[in-house]
């Protein structure tokens, strides 16, 4: 099972890369306090899609761990996992460890 | 070489789907519930249940590691059961709704993921003329597969901004073994209901999908063909 900093890095990667893509200067240089989604998110509904699935895609690869970030725990979360970097890094160490 | 992924190949329209393209040269992952009854070196099979979610994620997860990507999806698996609604159990609507509506959504969602780079993907999605018809016998078959077309319908917009194009045929009747057991003369009534009354073929089913499959087709999302003139 991978630990915390790896998950983060893994993540923090995959806001850059999709940072670049979708030219969000904002997230070039992410932290673990990145705000994505929500409130004070950069993201809109199609870029926070493409990173779910990168990092779904990122996490098999890289933890050959199949997970769905989008599953009913994080629909009915009263605070979303996708608010920040900090936030995704949990949902998916928990999705990791079931 | 292009990846496209069909579902329920193990007999009739799906194992003639999978012929057809891989006879054209594609890649082809299928899946059915047993194991695969298709020999082919560029042929890739998944024993699955199609509304088993974290098998459909597997899935995709083996199919990014050995293609990297998808460009087409057929969601031909599907199932019916020809009853009064009156006569019809809870477990059989429950059964038929996991197969047709559960299974085309995951297969769709996953397979979307795979097919974001591309810029040019394909989904095609499969109907009935039982729906336009309102036949009777078929009321969950056919509000499954209503619920499908409404997928159908607001996946085309929801994946238009990743190039995807979601579309869907409705067969006639085909000689397969989804209609074996029908009454001759509720065949006969059927076909009758058809412009053109006749049984369709599996060739019919192919050449409406590959119209929506080739690269020509990009501007064509959210419809539904039926097929025999049935509108």
């Amino acid at each position: 099972m991978p630990n915390r900093s790896e998950i983060e890095a893994l993540i923090l990667e995959s806001v850059r890369q999709l940072a670049e893509d979708f030219e969000i200067n904002a997230l070039l240089t992410p932290t673990a306090d990145s705000a994505l989604y929500g409130n004070a998110g950069l993201l809109d509904s199609m870029a926070l899609v493409n990173l779910i699935a990168d990092i779904e895609e990122a996490v098999s690869e890289a933890f050959d761990a199949s997970i769905a970030l989008a599953d009913e725990k994080a629909m009915s979360a009263k605070n979303s996992p996708y608010r920040n970097v900090s936030s995704l890094t949990e949902a998916v160490m928990e999705r990791i460890a079931k | 070489m292009k990846i496209i992924v069909i579902t329920g190949t193990r007999k009739g329209i799906g194992k003639a789907l999978a012929e057809y393209y891989l006879d054209a040269g594609w890649q082809v992952a299928g899946c059915s519930r047993g194991e695969s009854s298709i020999q082919h070196e560029a042929y890739a099979h998944f024993a699955l249940d199609v509304s088993d979610e974290a098998a459909v994620i597997k899935m995709a997860r083996t199919l990014k590691k050995q293609f990297g990507k998808v460009d087409a999806l057929l969601n031909n698996a599907g199932i019916a059961s020809m009853n009064h609604a009156l006569l019809t159990p809870a477990s059989t609507v429950n059964r038929i709704l996991q197969t047709n509506v559960v299974g085309t959504f995951l297969f769709c969602r996953e397979m979307a993921k795979l097919m974001r780079r591309t810029k040019a993907g394909r989904i095609v999605n499969f109907t009935t003329i039982a729906h336009p018809l309102n036949l009777e016998g078929e009321a969950i078959y056919a509000a499954s597969k209503a619920a499908v077309e409404s997928l159908t319908r607001i996946l085309a917009r929801e994946l238009a901004e990743l190039k995807i194009t979601v579309n869907a045929v409705g067969p006639t009747p085909v000689e397969t073994d989804l209609i074996r057991g029908v009454p001759a003369d509720k065949m006969a009534a059927l076909l009758a209901r058809q412009a053109i009354p006749r049984i369709g073929d599996v060739k019919d089913v192919i050449n409406a999908v590959e119209f929506f499959v080739r690269p020509e087709s990009d501007f064509i999302t959210g419809q539904v063909l039926y097929l025999g003139g049935v509108c």
